[in-house]
């Protein structure tokens, strides 16, 4: 793939005896955000610091805009802003002289409008360990994008955060997007990957066990669509026959129906309510969601 | 370079902001300063204060004072999150070992200035050698500081190999009382503890004073231990550099 900006091919990663990271490969596209999803110690946070040349690999091929960052150490920096699942500051360092510090290393004028852009601008004579986690992870953040990075990568961005936090976060991930700034991100957080990944993989045991878009992966789930009817005449009981659907249950005066295919199960339900004479007040439908594929998954089930 | 010094900098504050630094660079070495000051009164230990108070507070903060704040950066990420920053392993100790190495001076100086003029101690008949030990046995002491902080696990590890290196080095170097009161044995053995080098060149090359033995021993002996910490320490830190962070 000629257009990708991350390549990962056959990466390979032991501790020892153990294998860390078994032969995963992926490739994110300029601009796109790609979600790295997985149980604890499926290997997502190894496979990240493998690319942040933060580790020795030992197979496999990574390329990151043009750059092996296993050996342009010090040109990767420059391309990669990146922020780490765990990682902290010194308790006594303040806020602007963080700043300032990363700045100088990049040869670039102080960025107070990254601070800004964080919220965080009027904590600058603030010492780190004064500051809350969001705070600290907000600056951490800010650090990863003085350099003005090609590629972002986040483990873990929202972890410890509040809702404010991670909404705040999201948004400004969503702003890095809009600026054709490539991102990888590793979350156990389905929503947050369904919500800002245009690409996900899911990682168990140090392989790739699915990659897709988010709707692609849901879609192939085995788990069936729900349909929640409601009408006004209740006309849709159990003891229903419909084509292509299987009652449920019945919930807050909805009668829930499962599905493999919504198409023709919504069309028999609506030729039901019509010869019922009945009407529909609510039809909702619901597919599996990545929360519900992902744990299909993760406890050995297979997609289709 | 700017950004070497930026860094400097920022790294000389900090160190003043922290308690648990500021007490092992200045607040324990000069309080103990003052107290034996005072408390020595016989003339031969008197004539030699700035000597054995600079022995104490440059062990003190080097050996006890630099190890922990470098495997607190290890351990806490720090290292880690300067390095994804562009700031290599080796620059971050690098730049710790010198901010404590100026700290370490300034008490140094601070004591060399007024043990004659607070306690009536000797002034050094040779100044100049005075400050050449002085800066050597820094040098040599910032550099195993920075080899047990490098080499060291966890701070429960270094808060025990720092003492090990620590109290023997005042007890068994001739800086509370004249080694030649000691067994053979720990005679011998204080000879592996740099503050013993230190304290014979002092008083051999400054005060032009007796020594146990040759302060040009003493002087070889300081630099091998010296030049080996430094290297070591390289060495760990490219070996660090070229694979993973740990």
């Amino acid at each position: 793939m000629s257009d990708s900006v991350i390549s990962v091919k056959g990466l390979i990663k032991k501790y020892g005896a153990i294998s860390a990271v078994n032969g995963i490969s992926f490739s994110v596209k300029q601009g796109e955000i790609y979600g790295l999803l997985g149980p604890n110690g499926a290997g997502k946070t190894t496979t990240l610091e493998c690319l942040e040349g933060l580790r020795r690999i030992d197979g496999g091929n990574i390329i990151v805009a043009g750059c092996n960052p296993q050996k342009d150490k010090k040109k990767i920096r420059n391309i990669m802003g990146v922020q780490l699942q765990s990682s902290s500051l010194p308790d006594g360092i303040l806020v602007s002289e963080a700043m300032a510090l990363v700045c100088a290393w990049h040869e670039t004028k102080y960025r107070s409008d990254l601070l800004e852009c964080f919220g965080i601008e009027g904590m600058v004579k603030k010492k780190y360990h004064q500051l809350s986690t969001g705070q600290q992870r907000r600056l951490h953040l800010a650090l990863a994008l003085v350099c003005n990075p090609s590629v972002v990568v986040l483990d873990e961005p929202t972890a410890g955060l509040d809702v404010e936090g991670r909404a705040q976060l999201h948004n400004e991930i969503r702003k890095l997007k809009k600026q054709n700034v490539t991102m990888l991100l590793a979350t156990h957080d389905m929503a947050e990957a369904e919500g800002l990944c245009d690409q996900i993989s899911i990682v168990i045991k140090g392989t790739v066990a699915v990659t897709g878009t988010p709707f692609e992966v849901t879609a192939a789930s085995k788990r069936d669509t729900r349909i929640a009817i409601r009408t006004g005449r209740n006309s849709l009981s159990s003891n229903c026959k419909i084509e292509g659907a299987t009652f449920f249950k019945e919930k807050d005066c909805y009668s829930i129906w499962t599905c493999s295919d919504s198409a023709l199960a919504i069309g028999a339900l609506m030729q039901r309510v019509k010869e019922a004479n009945d009407f529909v007040i609510d039809l909702r439908v619901e597919r599996p969601s990545l929360e519900e594929s992902f744990l299909e998954l993760v406890s050995g089930g297979e997609m289709k | 370079m700017k950004a070497l010094l930026k860094f400097l900098w920022i790294q000389l504050n900090m160190d003043l902001r922290e308690k648990g630094t500021l007490m092992n660079y200045y607040v324990i070495p000069l309080l103990f300063y003052i107290i034996i000051g005072s408390v020595f009164t016989q003339p031969e230990t008197k004539s030699t204060l700035a000597a054995t108070m600079i022995i104490f507070a440059v062990t003190m903060g080097a050996i006890v004072g630099i190890p922990g704040p470098l495997v607190k950066m290890r351990e806490s990420g720090t290292l880690r999150a300067f390095s994804v920053n562009g700031i290599s392993n080796g620059m971050v100790t690098f730049v710790h070992a010198i901010s404590a190495f100026f700290h370490i001076l300034i008490v140094s100086v601070i004591i060399f200035c007024t043990s004659h003029l607070i306690f009536k101690s000797d002034n050094p008949t040779y100044p100049v050698r005075f400050i050449c030990v002085l800066l050597l046995f820094l040098l040599t002491s910032t550099a195993i500081g920075v080899l047990i902080g490098t080499f060291a696990r966890n701070q429960s590890f270094v808060t025990t190999f720092s003492q090990l290196v620590f109290l023997p080095s005042i007890l068994l170097s001739g800086i509370m009382f004249n080694t030649s009161m000691l067994p053979k044995v720990l005679m011998w053995g204080g000879r592996i503890f740099p503050a013993t080098h230190a304290m014979q060149m002092f008083k051999g090359l400054a005060f032009h004073k007796q020594t146990n033995y040759s302060s040009m021993i003493a002087l070889f002996v300081l630099t091998v231990i010296g030049v080996a910490a430094v290297m070591l320490t390289y060495l760990k830190i490219w070996k660090i550099s070229s694979g993973e962070l740990s």
